[in-house]
């Protein structure tokens, strides 16, 4: 076990991979960070002087993590933010799935996508701290530029 | 490792703040925000923009309505049109306006209501946009007072006011 998880190769494309994620995900929120704002609005968890902030500050920290982990610079510090984000979404989307803050929607059909689309990535960031998991406890320090 | 996630943190959050201030569609630093049940200021989404119709709180949705001045205008689809909406509302879904001659569309629906009478939007509730959207559309249309109720159907019948059922829906 301990020796898969210090597989450099395979590390690698874990690296690469949950970093192109997380890439891919924060570049939509930095160019509409008005619509991100609603999307952490919705999960009534952020207090509302906060909610802004958080919507123009969290996806940067997304993408830079997602850069670090590719480019194995400041790689420590990015994989503990990685799964720290990780740990959070999975909150919030359970959060909002037990509360069914999306049944009464009136959106008839965005309510319904929305629900399945919770469940969708709930289940999206359960496999993905897989992954940021075994980064963690990877030992591989290969391919890296820092 | 603390200092690496402080750098990438605090390097987030210049970026973060910085490219804001250069984004042309860029978002207040500290947002507006409130949720139904606390105070009686209206409920403003984050997504409203400078120019866009005036929001109304709960209480001057009623005191609309009990003037009777007001048209009521429930933007969802008729399905959840039918399971519930403010009394005497009429139904413009806006996901099924059409996409041309919109403000003919509008006449013919809002046949003779005049172009300055109050126009309530509205729909479920804070989740649904749907009540801007339309708002927005009316507004550029040349209706003159449309005012949005972002509380919508679920605020109204929270505060005890008609609310018509056409059938009966489940939860």
């Amino acid at each position: 076990m301990r020796r898969v998880i210090d597989n450099d190769l395979l590390t690698l494309i874990v690296r690469v991979g949950v970093g192109a994620t997380f890439i891919y995900a924060s570049l939509y929120k930095i160019v509409d960070p008005g619509a991100f704002a609603k999307s952490i609005w919705y999960y009534h968890l952020v207090p509302g002087d906060l909610i802004n902030l958080m919507a123009l500050i969290l996806p940067w920290v997304e993408l830079l993590c997602g850069l670090a982990l590719i480019l194995g610079v400041f790689y420590n510090g990015a994989v503990v933010l990685a799964n720290a984000m990780t740990v959070i979404f999975i909150f919030a989307l359970s959060a909002t799935i037990v509360k069914g803050i999306d049944i009464d929607c009136g959106c008839f059909k965005a309510a319904k996508g929305a629900t399945g689309s919770a469940w969708k990535s709930l289940s999206f960031d359960l496999v993905l701290i897989v992954f940021t998991l075994q980064l963690l406890f990877s030992r591989s320090r290969r391919w890296m530029l820092s | 490792m603390i200092r690496q996630v402080a750098t990438i943190l605090l390097l987030a959050a210049i970026l973060g703040l910085g490219f804001n201030f250069v984004l042309p569609n860029r978002i207040a630093y500290i947002g507006k925000y409130r949720t139904i049940s606390s105070g009686s200021d209206p409920i403003v989404p984050p997504n409203a923009a400078l120019g866009d119709p005036p929001f109304i709180a709960v209480d001057v949705a009623q005191l609309e309505f009990i003037s009777g001045g007001a048209v009521f205008i429930d933007c969802r689809e008729p399905a959840e049109f039918e399971c519930g909406t403010i009394l005497g509302s009429i139904n413009i879904p806006f996901d099924y306006l059409p996409d041309e001659d919109l403000g003919k569309y509008f006449d013919s629906i809002l046949c003779g209501v005049p172009k300055d009478c109050p126009i309530i939007t509205y729909c479920s509730g804070e989740e649904c946009d749907l009540s801007l959207h339309l708002a927005r559309n009316l507004q550029a249309f040349g209706y003159t007072k449309v005012l949005i109720f972002f509380g919508g159907s679920r605020e109204w019948e929270k505060s005890g006011l008609p609310i018509e059922r056409k059938r009966v829906c489940g939860e």
